[in-house]
């Protein structure tokens, strides 16, 4: 039981003066959603970046299947590997097409062979829909293709967990059902996922928790039906009012 | 009419582009030296510059200190004082080498002449890669480092492809400076194309404009075709509705 497939101990993280993230701990169960919501700079995205490295915490440790990840003997890109990133724009490769970009991980760090990396580029692609786009550039494909673009060159790499920053948030509105209905389908077949994001109806329908977020630490948390139902602060309840007023 | 009567003007020049035309054999062996050396000295200063750019983005504080030095004083240096430097303080020997049973002669004053507008032409490549390789959106990079690709896997497959592609209208402009540049290397006693012209309107003082002209067409098509050249390869590479991601 006690085996988290992803624990979090005490981090914390400041940019100068600034405290984004103050002793921050949870821990994630294999299946787990897990969505991060809180005000902007409430410290959602670091506590993200934090656990690939992409930022670096100042204290506490964190544990990807019972391995340190923190601490500077660690093989950032053995890390990397396991955990894959989806980013509020994309960050597609500008100069290759939907399937060079889904295959590049697996040729350069998975050391596959071209046929079987396109193989596998071509069954991710074909899993977010977009089978029909694999030769097309990311300037030519929509926001919600590049996103699902984004989200195949992750899965592509197999990853044991899931990392989203703000998957819509750069999308209009009428593009963000596509790349939802996707992380549905990653949540059906049991990708563990740790989500920020402001889409309080994905949120409540797909969490198994979610933890509110602000001023750098975890003001609640708990099952969806407990935080808009009954959220035991007024903060939550606040910022949970606006949320839902401004996206209803 | 008597006296002592000068051809017409017309004639006159008819005789100068004559004079242009018996020696355009000489004009075109210059011709040969200048594109020699601009295609020589873009090379190098494309081997050399290319990587100092990227250090100057990507390198650790030595590496990038000790770049950022000789570039400011490749730069600041008048070309002249770096050639003449070349071939006087540091003397290249002159060098035969033979590739599949063609060999050739290379004076040291070529080499010199090569080593000096190659590197300089380095130190501003440099700026031009730099520039470039920095155009880059972070993001690009922190996706590639995202998917567990090293620092350098992730320059050499994800930044470099899309910075060579902005590299190209500040290279063509490189290419064309040294083509004209090429011609100060009279300082170390190599007759190109310009010095060759000067030669020859030495010789007749008439033809200046015209032999100038000539050398000035000559110039005109080596810069046209490379830039159009350029042009083609950035086409072919263009990616395919823009750069967006």
């Amino acid at each position: 039981m006690s085996d988290p497939l992803l624990r979090v101990e005490r981090v914390s993280k400041s940019y100068g003066d600034e405290q984004v993230l103050r002793e921050i701990s949870f821990e994630m169960d294999r299946g787990d959603v897990t969505v991060l919501i809180g005000p902007s700079g409430s410290g959602k995205s670091t506590m993200l970046r934090c656990v690939n490295r992409l930022t670096e915490v100042d204290s506490g440790e964190i544990y990807l299947d019972g391995e340190r990840v923190t601490g500077p003997d660690v093989d950032v890109n053995e890390l990397r590997r396991q955990v894959g990133m989806v980013f509020q724009d994309f960050n597609l490769f500008a100069h290759l097409t939907a399937r060079g970009n889904v295959m590049l991980g697996p040729r350069q760090v998975l050391g596959l062979s071209k046929e079987e990396a396109r193989r596998r580029a071509d069954e991710q692609l074909a899993l977010v829909g977009l089978a029909d786009q694999a030769d097309s550039y990311p300037a030519e494909l929509s926001g919600g293709q590049k996103q699902r673009v984004g989200i195949a060159r992750a899965l592509a790499m197999e990853p044991k967990l899931m990392l989203f920053d703000e998957p819509t948030s750069a999308l209009d509105p009428e593009l963000i059902g596509e790349v939802l209905e996707v992380m549905r389908d990653l949540v059906e077949r049991g990708m563990t996922m740790l989500v920020v994001t402001h889409e309080m109806s994905f949120a409540r329908s797909v969490a198994s928790e979610i933890m509110f977020l602000d001023g750098g630490r975890i003001v609640e948390r708990g099952p969806p039906e407990q935080l808009f139902e009954r959220p035991e602060h007024d903060r939550t309840a606040t910022f949970l009012r606006r949320i839902t007023q401004l996206h209803s | 009419m008597t006296g002592v009567e000068l051809p017409p003007i017309a004639l006159q020049q008819a005789s100068d582009w004559a004079f242009v035309w018996e020696n355009s054999g000489y004009l075109f062996a210059g011709t040969a030296l200048t594109i020699a050396l601009t295609v020589a000295s873009v090379l190098l200063g494309f081997f050399v510059g290319f990587p100092a750019g990227v250090v100057e983005v990507y390198g650790g504080r030595a590496s990038r200190g000790l770049v950022e030095t000789v570039g400011v004083v490749l730069r600041g240096t008048p070309i002249v004082v770096i050639l003449i430097f070349m071939y006087f303080v540091f003397p290249t020997p002159d060098l035969t080498i033979g590739v599949l049973g063609v060999t050739a002669s290379l004076s040291g004053a070529f080499l010199a002449g090569v080593l000096g507008l190659g590197l300089r032409s380095a130190a501003y490549q440099s700026q031009i890669f730099r520039g470039a390789l920095q155009s880059v959106d972070e993001g690009q990079m922190e996706a590639a480092r995202s998917i567990g690709m090293d620092k350098l896997a992730s320059i050499r497959h994800v930044v470099v492809p899309q910075a060579l592609r902005r590299s190209v209208p500040g290279f063509q402009n490189e290419v064309t400076i040294v083509l004209k540049d090429t011609s100060v290397v009279f300082a170390i006693g190599l007759a190109e194309l310009l010095t060759r012209s000067y030669d020859l309107f030495v010789v007749r003082t008439t033809a200046v404009l015209e032999i100038l002209l000539f050398a000035s067409a000559i110039y005109f098509v080596l810069t046209f075709t490379t830039n159009r050249a350029l042009d083609l390869v950035s086409a072919r590479y263009a990616i395919p509705g823009g750069e967006s991601a």
